[in-house]
């Protein structure tokens, strides 16, 4: 019962503040942000540079079907200005290192458009240099992945990648995996596979793809901020010794800050989601992690809130920690930049589970993993920050 | 109600206590005034025995409560008013006492009744945060009767009041008194613990000087002196008398036997004037 009234208390100064509504009013632009900015299909702008150390005829039998039905179309040679450059090339497999410095120049490339043979979109472009060198340059400076191509004499296609040097060792496998042999053995396997698709697994478009960050964003990081901020109006007011002189526990104190959060979390986080994903992801794996994250997250911030006196001198870790917990939205979006040190920011998994409820047949057993992990994790650090509150409460 | 036995709290492990050693009883029923200027102690005493503060050294009973186990059901039998008004500004006054009220496990008084006692009448659907700062004392200290105390902490209960309302709130106190609630003030305000107060002490550096009624202290510390304005020759002249003496009640009877007396008032010493007499210090 005191619970529930501490709770009423606070859900109408929240209303009445205007923590509630910077939440609300960011969900609503993010919406509208996703829904009139964000298309759902992608516009394309992979690039892939490659140079072809053989006869031209010979590359444009590469190409030719393609050509014909109309899946690649050649389009004009483009110019690229190209500044003073000094690149170290390393060479994976003998561990040789050599820097080249070029002068700046302009360099043009042939121009190829590659579409999507099911949906007609543009999938890539693909530049073809002239030189070998060019194609490092324009891969260094475009920050891709560039690649050389020529056939021996038995016409076996050999390829040498040159890469960023920030992939991970999963991606560079990978290119070794795709060229391990002669091009021909490699087709031949694989027209004796059978390829067989999972069910409906389906991916989510380009609008549908930046929810579950955003959600992260929203729900966790904002919970873990305002009720810092919350706690500190109180300290402010002093509203917080009344309460340290009444017979209602503390934690009672605590947990109604985190379901003020987790209430408008649910609100902030409902206003982006059902709109963008409709009926498509499980919504109760949706909001049982949402609950969990954000009572993890508010516990984490209600811990941090019991070291500092007020929001100035909290200010740093808060920001700090915010920051990195941000970092995994870049392995979201960019896959090619995933270090195993990433997957133990708490936002990393978060973000995976959000994305595995917003898919059709998406990892359930992960979600509830996660769920477990920071349902404990939270718990935990809800504790922690009950034991620091009783010491500090009047502070 | 309250019995403390060699209270000693430190701020900093090197520094100076805030309060060295002290002891005291109040009694049940007893409104025992804690004085002295600011930094004395008092504050740090009074938030050691509300368990603010933690019990540091010596041994404290509240209420019939050891502070050192902490047992926030004691509050049921406390109320606490803070010098510095502590209410939700996006609350009104009723909602405040209503909430805060819900926080208890005893009987509680009704809000709108406290509202009135206090002088807020008319203003209790008004957020706290638009009261003026008189107004958020007054509603702090309604907050602190809701549960019908049984051990009242008042800090500074009539600061920054005007007159009226620094009566209003004398009248309470005195009410409360009357039903048996003891009642431990802390002030800087001798004239407030003089009309209230059973009992005072004077604490002064975290030590208290002495405990006593202000009418003993009055007695051994104050001089017994008349002042007399009479005229003389046409001219007002004033002279004090000290009624001790045989010479100046000789010479004040005849003032009055020859003279037109215009003004006489017997002067007992104040509180402030004992404090500074016994400690050597002022109260500011």
């Amino acid at each position: 019962m005191k619970l529930l009234s501490t709770y009423l208390k606070e859900m109408k100064i929240a209303f009445r503040g205007f923590y509630f509504y910077i939440e609300v009013v960011m969900a609503a632009i993010i919406l509208i942000i996703l829904l009139v900015a964000v298309k759902e299909s992608p516009v394309s702008k992979e690039k892939e540079f490659l140079f072809y150390d053989m006869d031209e005829e010979i590359v444009d039998t590469f190409f030719k079907k393609a050509f014909e039905d109309g899946t690649m179309v050649r389009v004009d040679p483009v110019d690229f200005d190209v500044k003073a450059q000094e690149i170290e090339i390393t060479d994976k497999e003998t561990g040789e290192t050599k820097t080249k410095v070029f002068e700046k120049e302009t360099i043009t490339a042939d121009a190829i458009e590659v579409y999507n043979p099911d949906t007609g979109e543009l999938d890539k472009t693909m530049f073809i240099t002239d030189t070998e060198e060019d194609m490092i340059r324009l891969a260094y400076s475009e920050k891709t992945i560039g690649a050389k191509i020529w056939l021996d004499d038995s016409y076996k296609s050999h390829y040498v990648y040159y890469t960023q040097g920030y992939e991970t060792e999963r991606m560079q496998s990978l290119l070794y995996i795709l060229h391990n042999d002669d091009i021909k053995v490699l087709n031949d396997t694989a027209d004796s596979l059978t390829v067989r698709k999972l069910g409906d697994v389906e991916v989510l478009n380009n609008r549908q793809n930046l929810v579950p960050p955003f959600i992260v964003l929203m729900g966790s990081m904002m919970g873990y901020f305002i009720v810092i901020a919350y706690i500190y109006l109180d300290k402010g007011e002093g509203v917080i010794k009344a309460f340290a002189v009444s017979p209602s526990a503390v934690w009672k104190y605590l947990l109604s800050k985190a379901f003020v959060i987790m209430t408008t979390v649910t609100f902030s986080s409902s206003v982006i989601t059902i709109p963008v994903m409709g009926l498509q992801p499980n919504y109760l794996l949706f909001y049982v992690l949402l609950w969990i994250s954000t009572f993890a997250f508010a516990a984490l911030g209600l811990f941090i809130a019991s070291f500092f006196d007020n929001m100035t001198k909290a200010f740093g870790i808060l920001f700090g920690g915010m920051m990195v917990m941000m970092l995994p939205a870049l392995s979201y979006f960019i896959p090619s930049f995933d270090p195993v040190w990433m997957r133990y920011v708490p936002t990393y998994p978060l973000m995976q589970g959000f994305k595995e409820i917003m898919m059709i047949n998406g990892d359930a057993k992960y979600v509830l993993t996660q769920c477990g992990i920071f349902l404990v994790g939270g718990i935990i650090v809800f504790l922690l920050a009950n034991v620091r509150f009783k010491k500090t409460l009047t502070v | 109600m309250i019995s403390v036995k060699n209270l000693s709290h430190l701020y900093n492990k090197e520094g100076k206590p805030a309060v060295n050693n002290i002891s005291f009883e109040v009694e049940k029923g007893e409104t025992f005034g804690f004085l002295g200027p600011s930094g004395a102690g008092k504050s740090t005493t009074q938030g050691v025995l509300t368990g603010l503060l933690k019990l540091q050294k010596g041994e404290v009973n509240v209420a019939g409560y050891d502070v050192s186990h902490v047992q926030n059901k004691r509050f049921n039998k406390i109320g606490v008013s803070f010098e510095q008004s502590n209410v939700y500004g996006k609350l009104t006054a009723k909602e405040n006492l209503e909430f805060y009220a819900k926080l208890f496990d005893v009987e509680t008084r009704d809000a709108q009744e406290l509202i009135d006692l206090v002088g807020l009448s008319g203003k209790e659907n008004v957020r706290a945060g638009e009261f003026s700062k008189g107004m958020k004392h007054r509603l702090t200290f309604a907050r602190s009767m809701i549960n019908n105390p049984e051990l009242w902490f008042l800090d500074e209960p009539t600061t920054g009041l005007d007159p009226a309302i620094a009566a209003t709130i004398k009248d309470i106190i005195n009410a409360q008194k009357a039903k048996g609630t003891t009642a431990f003030l802390t002030t800087h305000n001798m004239y407030i613990a003089d009309e209230l107060c059973d009992r005072v002490a004077f604490i002064i550096d975290g030590e208290i000087k002495l405990i006593d009624t202000p009418k003993n202290l009055k007695l051994k510390y104050g001089q017994k002196l008349v002042d007399v304005e009479y005229l003389e020759g046409g001219k007002t002249k004033k002279e004090t008398f000290k009624t001790i003496d045989e010479a100046d009640r000789n010479k004040l009877a005849e003032v009055i036997k020859k003279h037109d007396i215009q003004t006489m008032h017997t002067k007992e010493a104040t509180l402030e004037e004992i404090f500074i007499q016994v400690t050597g210090r002022g109260l500011v």
